[in-house]
């Protein structure tokens, strides 16, 4: 019988450049406060020897486009690239230097697929899609130079209207939990992004964040109680700019009603950053 | 409303190189094709970000555009 041996959640911008440009020495320091602690959790995941590893992230118009944006997808095939972006910028270049190629963990994306789509979630699927900072960046850090386990990648749409609901996102991670639970693999799952940065997806409220907002969410996965995040609405997200929560709602429905610990938070104006690890029976 | 059309564009500005070279030297000629109100044309074309935002381009896009990111 599988089971989910190790579940984290955690910011997706581990670049200490980016922070610094953009919001200076205090931006770079905390950021780099942050990379120390995921790679300390990246020793915790790995010493639980994860067959599979699931990574729940989001695109930024870097793989999918507008002429389709799957609400969910699953990444199959047998391997994955690295994006490439000519001339990449900012937080982009936080894929420079990693691995071009990373493998998949066929059989259990498989099962995901096709067991989701018996189960009633349309999710799409993907033979081709490369993987960005989104989870590269924490995939990356939380290895540090070890074997990177066969990779699950699932995109969850966070930023285009209209998204998946977070119940939804929950609902999908209960089955994440369901599939690993009926597999024979030991498997980790991780969802990345956020916490607040980039509310209402305005170019002139970047630079704000809604720390009181995400230390309620922090809280109520504290304390287990998962009805009120899925109660939350996409407006509740769009406007306190915590639209990646959507991918962290993922990987609550997987964990439920296993309660989360803090290993990091931290308020830079910009954005907060946080990682939090889930204490798995 | 062409919200679909402004962020075709800004897609091809951040994957396009070539695209996003004519733009730089011509950006009214390298919209000349494009459907777009005169307001998007004109935002484009002054590489105002914070009112191409406004007129429903995506962030993302307007953040991470080689070249053109700076707001």
């Amino acid at each position: 019988m599988g089971k989910v041996v190790y579940a984290a959640a955690m910011s997706h911008v581990l670049y200490p450049d980016y922070y610094g440009k953009n919001v200076g020495p205090h931006g770079r320091r905390m950021v780099e406060e942050l990379i120390a602690v995921v790679r300390d959790m990246g020793r915790d995941m790995l010493a639980a020897r994860p067959d599979a590893l699931v990574v729940i992230a989001d695109d930024h118009l870097n793989v999918f486009s507008f002429d389709a944006i799957p609400a969910m997808c699953v990444r199959i095939g047998r391997s994955v690239q690295r994006m490439v972006q000519d001339d990449a910028i900012e937080f982009d270049r936080a894929l420079d230097g990693l691995p071009e190629r990373y493998p998949l963990h066929e059989d259990l994306a498989n099962r995901v697929l096709e067991q989701g789509m018996e189960a009633g979630f349309d999710f799409a699927a993907s033979w081709s899609a490369p993987l960005d900072h989104a989870f590269l960046s924490p995939v990356s850090t939380l290895c540090g130079a070890e074997p990177v386990p066969p990779l699950v990648p699932f995109w969850v749409n966070c930023f285009i209207a209209p998204q998946p609901t977070a119940r939804r996102c929950f609902a999908a991670g209960r089955h994440i939990a369901r599939v690993v639970a009926e597999g024979p693999w030991r498997v980790a799952v991780i969802a990345t992004g956020g916490l607040s940065h980039f509310p209402g997806l305005s170019l002139a409220r970047v630079g704000t964040s809604d720390t009181a907002f995400d230390r309620r969410l922090v809280s109520l996965m504290e304390a287990g109680d998962h009805e009120p995040l899925c109660a939350l609405t996409m407006k509740d997200l769009d406007e306190s700019g915590s639209h990646e929560f959507l991918n962290w709602m993922v990987l609550v429905g997987a964990v439920s009603p296993a309660r989360a610990r803090v290993r990091f938070f931290g308020e830079m104006g910009r954005i907060d950053l946080a990682a939090l690890e889930w204490a798995l029976p | 409303m062409s919200r679909y059309e402004v962020n075709v564009l800004l897609y091809r500005l951040k994957k396009d190189q070539a695209f996003r070279a004519r733009f730089r030297d011509d950006p009214r000629g390298a919209l000349a094709a494009a459907e777009l109100t005169e307001e998007e044309r004109e935002a484009f074309i002054r590489w105002d970000s914070r009112r191409l935002n406004e007129l429903g381009g995506s962030l993302h896009l307007l953040i991470s555009i080689p070249g053109l990111s700076g707001y």
